[in-house]
């Protein structure tokens, strides 16, 4: 029992000592460059109207407004 | 210039579930998702309503004022899509979206969930229209067809309406003029007589 607690200690303490240290190196290390954050822009071509008023979309509205929308 | 929408009329709604299986079967949508669905309120009990519902192609859509990577853009057609190449499965947009229409391939907390799915209004996504990989990714692409979503098209009863959202408010708008509304509708008192006052 007494020998599982030292372990344990000594586990903590290895990451206190070398674990510290490193994260802190890495954390210098990295030079973090300010910047704008970018919003996808999916151009023009994916964007641009598709909807056109065919025949076919033409009918559509024609049978669900066939007792409303008289002609 | 248009602005595409979905209306449906709840009191034409019978909760036949054709719109959720015509948008499943289009779009060949995975197992475990369903891009549209019927909800029904007060079921069983006089006065029931069903309402179709998915994406509702928000103006200000909360889903993209979430989205931690930006993936949501809105087309010329004022129709939302995402781009599931940018997508993480956050599932941040779930917890923003008031209808509950983002859903996810699996189950479990951010990547694990997979690339977010939802009602693309049948216009699809980012890649080239009708191409296989849009296909794949997205479903068809029947906007870019000249055809309007295949749930609205083929509603047997005329409840669920899709398109410019002018002309489809305006056939809405004629139906409740005619027709009344609750116990002031033609036939209201028929089928329910005087017991429910809606």
């Amino acid at each position: 029992m007494q020998e599982n607690k030292q372990t344990a200690m000594n586990r903590r303490n290895f990451l206190r000592a070398f674990g510290g240290a490193s994260t802190t190196a890495v954390a210098a290390a990295v030079t973090l460059t300010p910047g704008e954050a970018q919003a996808y822009d999916p151009g023009e071509e994916e964007t641009k109207t598709r909807y056109r008023e065919t025949e076919h979309v033409k009918a559509f509205y024609r049978v669900n407004g066939y007792e409303t929308l008289k002609k | 210039m248009a602005r595409m929408k979905f209306l449906c009329d709840a009191d034409r709604c019978i909760e036949c579930n054709a719109c959720v299986t015509a948008c499943k079967n289009e779009h060949d949508v995975p197992w475990g998702i369903n891009r549209r669905r019927v909800v029904t309120i007060n079921d069983g009990k006089p006065g029931e309503r069903s309402v179709s519902m998915a994406c509702m192609h928000c103006t200000d859509a909360p889903c993209a004022a979430v989205c931690p990577v930006d993936c949501f853009y809105t087309t010329a057609d004022a129709v939302v899509l995402h781009s599931k190449d940018l997508c993480i499965g956050c599932g941040y947009c779930f917890y923003a979206c008031p209808f509950g229409a983002p859903q996810y391939p699996r189950v479990g907390n951010f990547g694990s969930r997979g690339k977010m799915d939802k009602c693309t209004f049948c216009a699809a996504g980012p890649e080239g229209d009708s191409t296989e990989v849009e296909y794949a990714k997205y479903g068809a692409n029947r906007l870019a067809e000249g055809k309007l979503p295949l749930c609205a098209e083929m509603c047997s009863t005329k409840s669920l309406l899709a398109g410019d959202g002018e002309i489809i408010a305006a056939i809405y708008k004629e139906r409740v003029t005619q027709r009344g509304y609750g116990s002031g509708a033609w036939g209201w008192q028929t089928a329910y007589r005087e017991t429910i006052d809606v």
